[in-house]
């Protein structure tokens, strides 16, 4: 915004400001800390918030069919778990001591049975809640896409563009984490370790009670080991935020860096943070590799404790069996559990951050409702009346500007930087909102048009053209579902850019790249030409481009925007003689107010603010233009 | 934590064998703790066996000692397991942290060609993700190799010592195991290459069609846009869907195939204990034998796609080791003493053949001398700038510096002479005094501070500096303070300020600078003219007038020369300039009048 950065010097401090230079400077290690505050703050925080399960439903729910079954199917399936090493004792001890070889048999095909029926659940189970997460988040993520362009410009002026996309992508994703990751099977485990008990209980509990003893070990063992592998996660994730930080901006400045000869030093920082990043990761190593040998550890011991008792009391041998599989499975959930609760953390963090943007207010042109007096009767185009307009509080950027526009009208506003030209158009879009005053489109105040229907009645080409990744074709098409060739070639015709992109592999369905980057400004100009041509609009605005552009796309453009105007009102920040010439009507701006209008002939006669600009820049461009190349 | 001796970045190996040779000490010590690990595996299924047996056959005095021994046999086995993966991560992440610290050591030798090859995009990439690709093949991947060997030998060591034919039988499942693995690593990989491009093309659309924001809202697109977003969005959608759905079956199948072992040795193992072949123990053994064999062989399957991406990550951070430095040290010595005159005779430069940025420019800078370069963007001015100090590939025999050709010098003698600062100025995302002190090794010193101030003031930035929330300890950045650019250029101006070079190369650095302070900036640099003489590339006629010698270059040509009054009465290029400068700084006067209300038209 043009308007806003003339205003940024004012903010520059005067020279006999130098008493504060004195305030006193905080130590090395305070800012290291400070530093390492920045660099680290987004890696860490947030904290598991039934709120934000709350708000997450409404977009489960359509798939929370999945979601029962899933659970469902997942009770059946540790039922079926449970079963396992009861039908190996069964097919040991009724088949196997007892020497019936059909019973044995019969264990033998139930027990690989149980295992078969329960991975095929298993899978059903696993792959149903992934489509309920899935699904589900890619509403979400739809909803916020919608929502990012239900919101006014303003919004986008303070917002880095990366951060968004971020939102959108992998804070989503974060969110996906918890179905993927088999969290939500954390309240099937729960059941699973009663069942467990439960069935070791029935079976023998003396010897259960060996196994049980060992559960308190186990359970200080891995809440120790949890806490401090939880640590060394966290400690990881803060170092490899700020190696990538730090590794991006020693490549982004190796320029810099090597222009003074920095490399040593540069180097060495690195190798700290480098260093640091592997003893983090190096640190948890013990800890992961502690909490899955431990649980190990434990099992056998309270195998061999029950083979002890055995001695003492026999058990059946199948018993013993059987309850080496539980013990096995008794341990299993509660080192699951451990990493599964830094995966939710991810979760919440991702769905703080996504529920907090969509908590932001600033909807775009919101309809008001038409004010209580009947419109007046209005013939014209557009008209502002006493319109005051401010980006920032307190510096106007437009002051009382009040003028009407006949349909068919063409008007070329004209004024020096930082006019509030460019502001016009914006108000007319309403893309933003006046301060005070109203702007009326075809009889309508702005205010109490749905977006969509007021914005469709214009066709707008500014200075900087943005094209989207894609073809010429789609971008002139832009905005249609179903784009038609037949329009979209008539259009560069009219614009004389025809036989210019067909000169372009593929032609009309060349590729334009990321922002049009592969195209001249004066192409781009044209482009833009042609898709407010497609668009076929009753008014046209335009944002004449002041860059450089060579001549021969030059005088292309000015037959493309007599084209354009024909049989339209249109409205023109004007850089060129030839246009303000032409326009019906001069509209002459300085710093936010409407100073002169009149025809080119009248306002040279006047002798005013348009006559010193003639005199200073549109005899200069046109002169510009006539000046034959210099003679090699 | 044990450290390895440090050696100089250039002295790392750089190759997977390289890297295998320097931690095989680690790898040595990991692999004899993993077979001692198995081996203890093997003794406790044996003897766990003989004490259920015991135990059985009311020996219950046996079967306790024995089961004591267990215990203790299990206790030995916590500790030596941990160890190994100890040792043997260890080893990955020491050879990830080496390979690391070679790869920002080559970055810094490499030069424009290499980045103008590479976008930062690229190498980033290389430097994380294909680097922990390499790491994962040298840690998690060697221990599994090792691992699956040991554990196949101490499970078929229980197994054939029970019975040979059981053994037979409940193998037959392990090709199939094997081959289903091996297949799953495959299309599990492909999968997730296709779900990160689904990902990226998702993130493409959200991002042209914010960073288009204003097309969107002036065509009202909105709708149009969520239609070409809801495109990505199932795209991915699906992909994801196909990753769980290979993820979830991965397990279950695996568990399938093995069931079917189990359900073997269940049969044939019941049969024959009911025929008294097999005592309850030895079955028991063997199926705890059986059962720890699931994991060596997953990871089997496994361990191939591994190691294929691992070198195909391998040879993609190749590709930057081998990369050929283009601006490297000269064979002189470096001289006691740089006076800083500067000359450059018939100096042309093309960055692609036949595209000639600069044709044949020579002049000199003598120390104490200020000398301005003006001319039209392309018109080569960057370039010259950058060549000076031999940030481009400086062709030989035409740059002196005290007349020695420059590209026989060492580059820190060059570049600490001829300083340079730039249009972009790129700031670190450190403090703000820290970026002025960036040439200085200790920056928290008393000294160190008072230069930073001295610096800042003489670019005209120290009292913007103290208005900022901490002053100079105020962190730059992304989500600090964002400095305007006129900002970031003077606080750039002044880390060049402070590395007080003899020839102080400034190009266009205060073209975000309005134009009181540049008049200021001016002010310093002719007082410390003998501390640094400097060349001034500006476009803007009022700096240039200041200097005492002005060369104007036009399409890589120095067009016209001599001192501003000489130019504008000459009438050539810089006089042009002169007039236009002079009729835009008009317009911006007559914008910048305050309205009078005469003017006003009422409406």
């Amino acid at each position: 915004m043009t308007e806003l950065q003339t205003t940024r010097s004012s903010r520059a401090p005067s020279r006999d400001d130098a008493g504060a230079t004195k305030r006193p400077r905080r130590g090395a290690a305070a800012t290291e800390a400070a530093l390492k505050a920045f660099h680290e703050e987004s890696a860490l925080g947030a904290t598991y918030d039934m709120r934000l399960l709350a708000r997450l439903w409404p977009f489960v729910k359509p798939y929370s069919v999945y979601l029962w079954l899933s659970i469902g199917l997942g009770v059946i399936t540790a039922g079926l778990a449970l079963a396992r090493p009861y039908l190996m004792r069964f097919t040991i001890d009724e088949g196997a001591l007892a020497k019936d070889s059909d019973k044995l048999f019969l264990g033998g095909l139930l027990y690989g049975g149980a295992i078969i029926t329960e991975q095929l659940l298993n899978f059903v189970q696993v792959y149903t809640v992934q489509i309920s997460g899935a699904r589900s988040m890619a509403d979400l993520r739809r909803d916020v896409f919608a929502f990012l362009h239900g919101r006014r410009l303003a919004f986008f002026d303070r917002q880095p563009v990366g951060r968004l996309v971020t939102r959108v992508t992998n804070d989503v994703d974060a969110i996906l984490e918890l179905f993927a990751s088999g969290a939500l099977n954390s309240v099937i485990d729960l059941l699973k370790l009663v069942g467990i008990v439960g069935v070791m209980l029935s079976l023998d509990w003396r010897l259960s009670l060996i196994g049980f003893a060992a559960a308190p070990l186990v359970a200080l063992l891995v809440m120790l080991v949890r806490r401090k592998s939880r640590e060394a996660f966290r400690a990881i994730r803060a170092k490899t935020a700020q190696m990538n930080a730090n590794m991006n901006e020693q490549v982004s400045g190796m320029a810099v860096v090597q222009a003074f000869g920095r490399e040593t030093a540069a180097a060495q920082e690195f190798d700290t943070i480098n260093g640091a990043y592997r003893d983090a990761n190096i640190a948890s190593i013990k800890y992961e590799a502690l909490q899955d040998a431990a649980i190990e550890m434990v099992a056998s011991i309270c195998l061999a404790s029950i083979v002890v008792s055995l001695g003492y009391r026999p058990v059946s041998f199948g018993t013993v069996v059987a309850f080496n599989g539980y013990l096995l499975m008794f341990f299993e959930p509660i080192s699951a559990l451990a990493q599964r609760y830094t995966l939710l953390q991810n979760a919440m963090a991702g769905a703080e951050r996504v529920f907090g943007l969509l908590d932001t207010d600033e909807v775009d042109a919101p309809v008001r409702a038409r004010t209580s007096e009947y419109p007046p009767k209005d013939e014209s185009a557009f008209v502002f009346e006493h319109v005051d307009f401010e980006y920032k509080k307190g510096v106007l950027a437009l002051r009382d500007v009040s003028f009407a526009v006949r349909p068919g009208e063409k008007i070329a506003v004209v004024g020096p930087t930082g006019a509030g030209k460019t502001t016009l158009a914006s108000l007319l879009l309403r893309l933003y909102d006046v301060t005070s005053g109203r702007v009326r489109v075809q009889g309508h105040d702005v205010a109490t048009l749905d977006r969509t229907s007021l914005r469709r009645r214009f066709a707008v080409v500014p200075q900087d053209v943005f094209l989207f990744p894609g073809t010429i074709a789609s971008n002139v098409a832009v905005g249609d579902a179903e784009p038609d060739r037949a329009r979209i070639e008539e259009a560069l015709r009219r614009v004389d850019a025809y036989d210019l992109f067909m000169r372009r592999p593929n032609g009309i369905d060349a590729r334009v790249d990321e922002r049009g980057e592969n195209f001249s400004a004066g192409e781009r100009q044209l482009i833009a030409f042609a898709r407010a041509l497609y668009r076929d609009a009753p008014i046209i605005v335009l944002d004449e481009a002041t860059a450089n552009i060579d001549s021969q796309t030059e005088s292309r453009i000015q037959h493309a925007l007599e084209e354009l105007m024909k049989g339209r009102t249109a409205l023109i920040i004007a850089h060129r003689l030839s246009t303000v010439k032409s326009a019906d009507r001069i509209l002459c701006f300085k710093r936010g107010r409407l100073v002169e209008q009149g025809t080119h002939e009248e306002l040279l006669r006047a002798g005013g603010l348009y006559a010193k600009l003639h005199r200073l820049h549109f005899a200069r461009s046109e002169d510009a233009l006539s000046i034959p190349p210099p003679a090699p | 934590m044990r450290q390895k001796t440090s050696l100089h970045p250039s002295l790392l190996p750089t190759t997977l064998g390289g890297q295998l040779r320097r931690q095989a000490p680690s790898y040595a010590g990991g692999l004899v703790l993993l077979a001692a690990y198995q081996y203890a595996q093997y003794w406790f299924d044996t003897r766990l066996s003989r004490a259920i047996d015991a135990a059985t056959h009311d020996d219950a005095a046996l079967a306790s000692r024995l089961g004591a021994m267990l215990i203790g046999v299990a206790v030995l086995s916590l500790g030596v397991r941990v160890l190994s993966r100890m040792a043997i991560f260890n080893a990955g992440r020491s050879a990830e942290y080496e390979l690391r610290r070679a790869l920002l050591h080559q970055l810094q030798r490499l030069g424009p060609a290499f980045y103008r090859r590479m976008p930062i995009g690229d190498i980033m990439s290389r430097a994380t993700n294909d680097l922990a690709q390499v790491r994962m093949l040298l840690g998690f991947g060697l221990l599994n190799a090792m691992n699956t060997v040991f554990g196949l030998a101490s499970a078929l060591a229980v197994t054939l010592s029970i019975s040979g034919k059981l053994t037979l039988a409940a193998l037959a499942t392990l090709p199939p195991l094997i081959i289903v693995m091996f297949l799953f690593a495959r299309v599990m990989f492909t999968q997730q290459r296709a779900n990160q491009e689904a990902i990226g093309a998702m993130s493409a659309a959200v991002q042209s069609s914010i960073a288009g924001v204003r097309v969107v809202r002036s065509f009202a697109l909105e709708e149009e846009e969520a239609r070409r977003f809801a495109v990505t969005n199932a795209d991915y959608l699906t992909k994801s869907l196909a990753l769980a759905r290979i993820r979830g079956l991965m397990f279950p199948v695996m568990q399938t195939i093995t069931a079917f072992g189990s359900v073997i040795v269940l049969w044939y193992g019941g049969r024959l204990m009911l025929a008294d072949e097999l005592s309850a123990g030895d079955f028991l053994a063997f199926f705890r034998a059986l059962m720890r064999l699931t994991w060596p062989l997953i990871a089997l399957g496994m361990l191939s796609s591994l190691i294929q991406r691992g070198r195909a990550a391998f040879i993609r951070l190749a590709e930057v080791f081998s990369a050929q430095p283009d601006i490297v040290d000269g064979p002189l010595p470096a001289p006691s003493q740089v006076r800083g005159k500067l000359s450059v005779r018939g100096l042309s430069f093309s960055y692609y053949p036949g595209a000639e940025v600069l044709r044949d420019v020579s002049f000199d800078v003598e120390p104490g001398s200020l000398v301005a370069i003006v001319g039209k963007t392309g018109a080569g001015k960057s370039t010259l700038a950058a060549l000076l100090p031999r940030l481009q590939p400086t062709p030989k025999g035409h740059v002196f510096l005290d007349g020695q050709d420059v590209c026989d010098l060492p580059l820190s003698v060059v570049r600490n002479a001829i300083g340079y600062a730039q249009q972009s100025a790129f700031l670190f995302s450190t403090t703000v005094g820290r970026n002025v002190a960036f040439c200085l090794d200790e920056r928290d010193s008393d000294d160190a501070l008072h230069a930073v101030e001295h610096a800042a003031k003489s670019a005209q930035i120290a009292d913007e500096i103290a208005f900022l929330p901490d002053g100079y300890d105020t962190i730059v950045g992304e989500r600090g303070v964002q400095l305007s650019g006129g900002q970031k250029q003077r606080v750039a101006l002044a880390r060049a300020f402070l590395a007080e070079p003899r020839v102080l190369v400034l190009d266009d650095p205060l073209s975000a600078v309005d134009s009181r302070t540049e008049r200021a900036i001016l002010d310093v640099i002719e007082r410390e003219r003998e501390r640094h003489s400097v060349l001034l590339i500006t476009h803007r006629v009022a700096a240039a007038a200041r200097c005492d010698t002005i060369l104007v270059l036009d399409q890589g040509r120095i067009v016209e020369r001599g001192t501003h009054d000489e130019l504008i009465l000459s009438g050539g290029l810089y006089a042009k300039f002169a007039e236009e400068q002079r009729v835009e700084s008009e317009l911006e006067a007559l914008g910048s009048e305050p309205v009078t209300t005469e003017e006003v038209v009422t409406a």
